[in-house]
């Protein structure tokens, strides 16, 4: 009160000049004459107003249940506990209102009220639709719905045409007038993402966003998207600002796959909440919708789970004695069922073709199988018997000229409980010739263990690294026409487990992964002259770019905790550029559409390169002069700024002589260390000791 | 029970002239300007603080043991690692633990000044020839350059591997680095990754010019010959190496305009 009374004197003093005031009298609280009191209610008591009740208050408690069977009085009661017992498992019904016609009989309609609108709501999503018998069914709607039915108008309103958002150009990172490649670079686990155009004479960053993920990120094939993964699903990034393209809500979802032609994307959420047969879901990218969902395979597969083939068209997933081809963009099984194989292990999509190529292990005495099947017409162009097999690899060239089956074969066999147990092991490669008439099969046979076989990715050939850990071989073969495949060099006693050839084939690095690895050789595979030995240590991967110009080696602290960070390398060797990062964890080149150029279009370039050469060569050094003529300014800006700061100084210093001075006992020492001439050079001679010995 | 010292020497005669016993092991010492005074510092442990003693060293003998100190007070956060004087016997700067750099004015006792731009433990500190600046050696992988009256952050030496000693030439504007791989984690990694190579900077192009390999083990300390014609670097190796630098050392520039 004391306050209040404070208050109201602050209030009145600038009146207490004229007029007397005095507080023992109630001050005069009535309106002066003629005043209009012309504010609304509405503005003073706003807040109050809200909280005024009104009619349609507890109207959206009530839910109007039709389809109710139409009963007699004398059967009432029995309708409305059948009633009581079905509603009242959604909240306490408070009211409840049976209607009858003029004969007392129930109309099928009846009014529940609950305590809370969220009774209500729940009530109307269970039961409406639901069958009470063979002849009833619920239709239940909440009373508010009728209002809002009911005050639809009569006259239907187009709807606004919606403003015509542009698209951006999702083809600008092609537009390049120097052909520059991008490259993503993840930090840590989602800590941060960037992109860099690989310009020259150093890398641009383009994009740099904290949290853009929160694990990692993948360019789509032809390169046009990125993808984030997210708690709440999977994003796509696209065109100059990466602004968001598209996305996927699926929870948890942890792995994802691309169709070859970026029409479609599978998304998988092992330990989503979803409901299981919405583990895994296939989108269509560009509208954002669901196409189909699956449930998840039954044992451990090996991602991705659904393969494509490279038009986009089918896709196929391996199961027990079974693969199940589906087509789009139905997204049904081709022919409404899956292909019956017994003993199926394996399958590959050819790259170039609508052909698949799958293998069947051996069963008792009928032998293992390769076949190549054409879809959809399911022929199987060719077929090869293989004996003694336990395992079989299946790699096609990306060329899609050659498939090559890498069989693992036994000399003997002794089977446990369990467990089979090979022994005597060799290696076949069967070489299979898609161009050629009725595709004839080739075999090339190594006695020794085998670390990995690559495919020149355009040409005609292969090199395999085997041999024992002591002496580690790497062997490059040639496919012939006609004639088996000849050995064109074997190197001996090499370090390397990996095999990285340049996608435009020739060119190929042999490299040492592994936290005790980092060795590289850079090998031009026209004549086999090794071009560089150089090393990255403790090297986690590398990834050529995809022009087959650059070549990254990296060391990812997701492997390795030292030293983290990656080296750009020219094909031949050289190392570009070394950019150490601390948490650098992933390196992905961005991923270019097939060149659009013909075959002979671009023999005409390559003939006519010298021509280019020195258009290239001039650009060069254009721009490595302008870097060094940028360099040197900022240099001569940093010694600018040095020279200065250091004149003060050296005046200051100059200044404090005498103190110094004061603190040497007036000895002068400043040049002591710089003048020659203060050093004195003394020799010492002193007698070490004396031997005798008689000369004979 | 350990004991531990601060030792004073004669430099001509190398005999032992003073000793003062310490609570605890003695981390940093060094001379003033006029040598009249010195100061140094002790390490936190064995239930004894960090503290900081200048002593007055004008006569050196016997009584040196039971002198009290002109000067002593107690550091209670992260302990000091490093230390220098500043120009004219009025200041010391320390380096601390937790990458602190510290100046104290002797008059007072106080604190002057206080920055943190390591984020790890400081382990050496030298002064320029004249004195007007200093550089710090620290565990973060750099070395930095300072203002000894101001403090002032100059210029930023980067490697990959903690840095355990840093020194400026006496006649050219470079400074070399040495350090490498914790000598904890050393018998896991070859000598290559260690990275235990003298490193040359360009004292303001902050640019690396030039590597000395020999070391297979850190460097912990680096200093220059004063007439700037040599080095030498004392390694975790066992080793003590002096290099003395040839003609092209000298002849090698940096690109920038002199006029």
């Amino acid at each position: 009160m004391a306050k209040k009374k404070g208050d109201e004197k602050v209030n009145q003093t600038p009146q207490s000049d004229n007029e007397e005031q005095n507080y023992d009298e109630e001050p005069d609280f009535d309106d002066p004459e003629g005043f209009v009191d012309d504010i609304p209610d509405e503005e003073l008591l706003a807040d109050l107003l809200e909280q005024k009740p009104k009619e349609s208050d507890g109207y959206e408690n009530v839910i109007v249940v039709d389809g109710c069977p139409q009963v007699g009085p004398e059967r009432l009661e029995k309708l409305q506990s059948v009633i009581n017992k079905i509603f009242s498992k959604f909240g306490k019904i408070v009211n409840e209102y049976y209607p009858t016609t003029d004969t007392g009989v129930t109309t099928g309609y009846i009014f529940l009220e609950y305590s809370n609108p969220q009774n209500a709501a729940e009530a109307v999503k269970a039961t409406n639709n639901c069958k009470l018998d063979k002849q009833h069914t619920f239709l239940v709607n909440l009373f508010t719905d009728f209002n809002k039915y009911a005050d639809i108008p009569k006259e239907w309103e187009p709807p606004a045409p919606q403003p015509f958002k542009v698209q951006s150009d999702l083809q600008w990172y092609l537009m390049d007038p120097d052909a520059y490649d991008q490259f993503l670079v993840g930090i840590g686990t989602g800590v941060s993402l960037q992109v860099w155009q690989n310009a020259l004479p150093e890398p641009v960053m383009l994009q740099e966003r904290p949290n853009w993920t929160e694990t990692y990120a993948v360019w789509s094939p032809l390169g046009t998207y990125l993808a984030t993964f997210h708690w709440r699903g999977v994003a796509l990034w696209a065109g100059p600002k990466f602004s968001q393209f598209q996305k996927f809500f699926h929870p948890e979802a942890r792995f994802i796959s691309f169709s070859p032609c970026e029409n479609y994307i599978v998304t998988f959420s092992p330990s989503g909440d979803r409901g299981d047969d919405k583990k895994l879901i296939i989108w269509d990218i560009r509208t954002g919708q669901e196409k189909r969902s699956f449930p998840p395979p039954d044992e451990y597969v090996t991602w991705p789970i659904f393969r494509w083939s490279k038009d986009d068209r089918f896709f196929a997933r391996l199961g027990a004695d079974v693969l199940s081809v589906y087509e789009t963009p139905g997204f049904g099984l081709l022919d409404k069922k899956s292909i019956k194989i017994p003993g199926i292990r394996d399958f590959s999509w050819s790259p170039t073709d609508n052909i698949l190529a799958y293998w069947v292990a051996e069963d008792k005495d009928v032998p293992a199988r390769v076949t190549l099947l054409e879809l959809p017409n399911r022929t199987e162009v060719r077929s090869k018997n293989l004996f003694s097999v336990a395992d079989c690899k299946i790699h096609w060239q990306k060329s899609g000229d050659y498939l090559c089956v890498k069989v693992d074969r036994y000399s003997k066999v002794k089977k446990d409980k369990n467990e089979i147990k090979y022994s005597g092991m060799y290696y076949n490669f069967e070489i299979f010739h898609m161009r050629e008439k009725e595709i004839p099969v080739d075999s090339v046979e190594i006695k020794e263990p085998i670390q990995a076989f690559a495919w020149e990715p355009v040409g005609s050939k292969f090199s395999i690294i085997h041999g024992d850990p002591a002496n580690i071989c790497i062997s490059f073969y040639q496919v012939n026409t006609g004639q088996a495949p000849t050995l064109l060099r074997k190197f001996e006693r090499k370090p390397f487990n990996h095999l990285f050839w340049s996608p435009m084939g020739q060119f190929i690095i042999l490299a040492n992964l592994g936290l005790t690895g980092g060795a590289l050789e850079f090998l031009d595979t026209n004549d086999f002259t090794i071009m560089n030995v150089a090393a990255h240590y403790q090297m986690s991967g590398i990834e050529w770019d995809p022009t087959g110009r650059y070549v990254v080696t990296g060391v990812s602290s997701l492997k390795c905790k030292m030293d983290c960070g990656y080296y750009i390398w020219s094909f031949q060797g050289k190392v570009l550029r070394r950019v150490m990062k601390e948490g650098f964890a992933q390196f992905h080149w961005r991923p270019r559409p097939p060149t659009l150029l013909s075959e002979k279009q671009q023999k005409e370039i390559k003939k006519n390169l010298k021509k280019y050469y020195s258009q290239f060569e001039s650009k060069d050094r254009m721009r490595s002069s302008k870097a060094s003529k940028e360099l040197v300014a900022k240099r001569t800006e940093q010694m600018k700024k040095h020279i200065e700061y250091r004149e003060a100084k050296v005046q200051e210093w100059e200044e404090q002589k005498p103190r110094r001075l004061e603190l040497r006992n007036y000895v002068d020492t400043d040049g002591l260390d710089n003048d020659p001439t203060s050093t004195v050079e003394e020799v010492v001679e002193f007698f070490v000791k004396e031997e005798q010995s008689t000369i004979e | 029970m350990t004991c531990s010292y601060v030792t004073l020497w004669d430099l001509e005669t190398g005999k032992n002239i003073a000793t003062i016993k310490t609570n605890s092991s003695v981390r940093t010492c060094n001379f003033s300007y006029s040598a009249y005074q010195a100061a140094y510092t002790t390490d936190k442990a064995m239930g004894h603080p960090c503290e900081v003693f200048i002593i007055d060293t004008r006569t050196i003998d016997e009584s040196m043991s039971t002198q009290s100190p002109i000067l002593k007070w107690e550091i209670t956060d992260s302990k000091v690692t490093s230390m220098v004087w500043g120009t004219l016997d009025e200041t010391i700067i320390t380096g601390h633990e937790a990458g602190d750099l510290i100046q104290w004015d002797l008059r007072t006792g106080k604190k002057v000044h206080s920055i943190k731009e390591h984020t790890h433990q400081i382990n050496d500190m030298q002064l320029s020839r004249d004195g007007t600046m200093f550089i710090t050696a620290s565990k973060d992988q750099s070395a930095k350059l300072f203002d000894t009256s101001s403090l002032e952050l100059l210029k930023e030496y980067k490697t990959e591997r903690p840095v355990n000693s840093a020194a400026l030439s006496p006649i050219l504007d470079h400074v070399v680095l040495g350090g490498g791989q914790d000598a904890m984690e050393v018998t896991t990694t070859s000598t290559r990754q260690g990275k235990f190579d003298a490193r040359f900077f360009h004292l303001v192009f902050e640019e690396e010019f030039g590597r000395v390999k020999g070391h297979f083990g850190p460097i912990n300390s680096l200093a220059f010959h004063p007439d700037g014609k040599s080095y030498a670097s004392g390694g975790e190796d066992g080793y003590v190496r002096v290099q003395s630098f040839d003609q092209s050392y000298f002849d090698y520039t940096f690109d920038y305009n002199r006029e």
